[in-house]
């Protein structure tokens, strides 16, 4: 795949969409000889710098064997968009027109029976069962030998070498280099300069550094040693294990300052007491670090946790020491003695200052007093703990002033209904007063009409001529009392006397 | 690339199953195999005897055919047919430009010569062979040969 640019006279293949856009129009002959002509050597390497190779579909690889009667006649591989000829031959769509293009040019026949095929209709489109049979052959990737391990249905393989597969072969990152690289390693940026290896110091690309030489597994002496070890083993030896090659103590990090052969090194680590107490204090340091390491990300979410409480704070008391913006006002607040009286009932903490956290505030009456201490200093073990608590000295406030305002109703109530009660018994006794006070006033003005009755016709009956200049009323005065002359003598005290009630009232 | 890809899948073919009489020799390359064949039958003019095949093969098969001569070893020679000359070059429509088609392969050759040479009961050579053979400086492909015999 990675040598386009060899002399060969098939093309590379075309993107695949776009071909497969105009097979199923049907490909007219003469048209696609075109596609037969060599593209230039420059063509094809600025076409595929712009863009990764498509993969080529006659060169995957199936992971059981196509069934025969899919396999294309001239490649011998199953169909790449497969065309039919009018004698029910079936081929590859880009195998065919490599066929005709090497025939004559006015007379093309099937390659298969050599029938004559008209360049106008033919090749014709497929029954889309054999497409759909053919899209799900599975297939390897074909960067199956990089290390790509993907196996599926081949209509799948073009997106997955175009897109996703790590290990497709693209442009080196360097626009200088003209090399490939592999997906995965295009980030590493330009592998393609010239390095020396390390082992058998002959020059190789750093892209294959990575696989090694074969030298690096010749066999070696120790240089120190000369013990016989793999070219490939000789630094680790060198490190960890060989007796010859000069080490400083195990105490070094203490102080210890000697350097010798491993060997003796040994000897004297078995005495040196800083040697000894080395791992400890390896371990200590490794653990201060741990503790370090763990503390760092702990004050940073107490740092996020004071920053939010105190969002939370200017949010619910956005002034300190203003009273009035105080989303509760609580009437039996000593702080608030000025603006009521003392409180009737009993003595309430402040619910604003939870004693487990806040220093208590001593009551007074300076209305200039904070009622929440310093903000720089934050007082709360945790914002949620600080915050529920609130919640329930909050309730327990409410809930105790629902209890004293029912008392207060209660007892209103009672006290309006005594006085109701005694108002009525007091307005029953004025009315009763009323009325034998009216009766002592009936009683009074009938006597006086008596009298007055009496009197007038004791002067009647003096005079026996009657004067003529006697008034109306005069006269019906006294046909009045001589009709009662005759049955009053004497006033009569009567209770009710429908008949004169009108006159007297 | 194409052509390495059908020959890599013809030689697996090959491998694992042949038609009687037909052998693989040598195919270490994509460009030239040998192939030994034999005649089934008790045809008088081949009867025990095994020809060697050479083909070469070109980075346009199979839309080009393969260059296919018989090739003289101590063990194989030349056959006698009116249509094989004497250094092995053979003269069939099938391996010339017009008569080839990608469609055909190593096996088919293989035995559409095996049946050339069955139906042969002539043992001669093609009519101006010591010439041809003497003077003939062209490859295979490149001689333009008149095929007249259709009994072939």
């Amino acid at each position: 795949m990675s040598t386009m640019s060899s002399p060969e006279p098939i093309p590379p293949p075309n993107d695949r969409r776009s071909s497969r856009a105009s097979s199923s129009a049907g490909l007219p002959v003469n048209n696609s000889l075109s596609v037969a002509t060599e593209p230039s050597d420059l063509l094809v390497r600025r076409k595929s710098r712009l863009s990764k190779i498509p993969p080529d579909v006659h060169l995957l690889e199936y992971t059981s064997p196509p069934d025969s009667n899919l396999v294309c006649l001239i490649c011998h591989s199953a169909f790449d968009r497969p065309v039919q000829l009018a004698c029910q031959h079936y081929f590859c769509r880009e195998c065919l027109v490599h066929a005709l293009a090497a025939q004559h040019i006015e007379h093309k026949t099937c390659p298969t029976c050599r029938r004559s095929i008209d360049p106008e209709r033919e090749p014709l489109p497929i029954p889309k069962i054999i497409e759909t049979m053919l899209d799900e052959l599975v297939v390897r990737c074909p960067n199956t030998k990089s290390g790509c391990d993907w196996v599926d249905q081949r209509a799948n393989v073009h997106d997955h070498v175009m897109l996703y597969c790590e290990y497709t072969q693209v442009e080196c990152p360097n626009h200088e280099c003209r090399l490939a690289i592999s997906q995965k390693d295009f980030h590493k940026g330009c592998l393609h300069y010239t390095v020396s290896c390390e082992h058998c110091h002959t020059a190789m690309m750093k892209r294959d550094l990575e696989v090694g030489c074969v030298v690096s597994v010749s066999s070696i002496s120790c240089p120190h040693c000369a013990a016989d070890l793999l070219r490939l083993d000789l630094k680790a030896h060198v490190k960890d294990i060989c007796p010859k090659v000069v080490v400083p103590c195990q105490g070094a990090v203490v102080g210890c300052t000697l350097r010798a052969e491993r060997t003796e090194v040994v000897e004297h680590e078995r005495a040196c007491p800083m040697a000894t107490m080395a791992p400890h204090f390896r371990e200590q340091q490794a653990r201060i670090e741990r503790s370090e390491a763990r503390l760092e990300p702990l004050a940073r979410k107490v740092g996020i946790l004071e920053d939010g409480l105190s969002n939370i704070t200017n949010m619910l008391y956005p002034a300190n020491g203003d009273h009035s913006s105080f989303p509760v006002t609580n009437p039996l607040d000593p702080n608030n003695s000025d603006a009521f009286p003392p409180a009737p009932l009993m003595p309430t903490p402040d619910f604003r200052l939870p004693p487990a956290s806040f220093p208590p505030v001593p009551p007074s009456n300076d209305q200039s007093q904070t009622p929440f201490t310093n903000p720089t200093q934050p007082p709360f073990d945790s914002q949620v703990h600080h915050l529920l608590t609130l919640h329930d000295t909050l309730r327990d406030e409410v809930s105790r002033i629902a209890n004293a305002l029912t008392d207060v109703e209660g007892r209103t109530n009672m006290m309006i209904l005594n006085e109701n009660q005694r108002v009525k018994d007091e307005m029953l006794h004025t009315n009763a007063a009323i009325n034998s006070m009216r009766m002592q006033l009936h009683w009074l003005m009938s006597a006086t009409l008596q009298q007055r009755n009496s009197a007038a016709s004791r002067a009647t009956g003096g005079s026996t001529s009657a004067s003529g200049s006697g008034s109306g009323t005069q006269g019906a005065s006294s046909s009045l009392g001589a009709r009662g002359s005759g049955t009053l003598h004497a006033p009569i005290r009567r209770l009710s006397d429908s008949t004169r009630q009108d006159v007297k009232l | 690339m194409f052509a390495s890809k059908r020959l890599s899948k013809e030689l697996l073919k090959l491998q694992d199953k042949l038609p009687p009489g037909i052998t693989l020799v040598k195919a270490d390359n994509f460009e030239e195999w040998q192939m030994d064949i034999r005649v089934m039958d008790d045809n008088p003019l081949y009867k025990d005897e095994v020809y060697r095949l050479k083909f070469s093969f070109s980075q346009s098969y199979p839309i080009e055919a393969p260059e296919v001569t018989f090739l003289r070893t101590p063990t194989t020679p030349i056959p006698w047919h009116p249509h094989v000359y004497s250094n092995g070059i053979i003269c069939l429509d099938l391996l010339d430009r017009q008569g080839w088609s990608p469609v055909h392969n190593v096996e088919s050759i293989c035995v559409s010569l095996q049946s050339m040479l069955t139906s042969n009961t002539k043992k001669e050579r093609p009519p101006g062979d010591e010439n041809f053979v003497r003077y003939n400086t062209q490859r295979p492909r490149d001689i333009s040969f008149v095929f007249h015999d259709n009994q072939v």
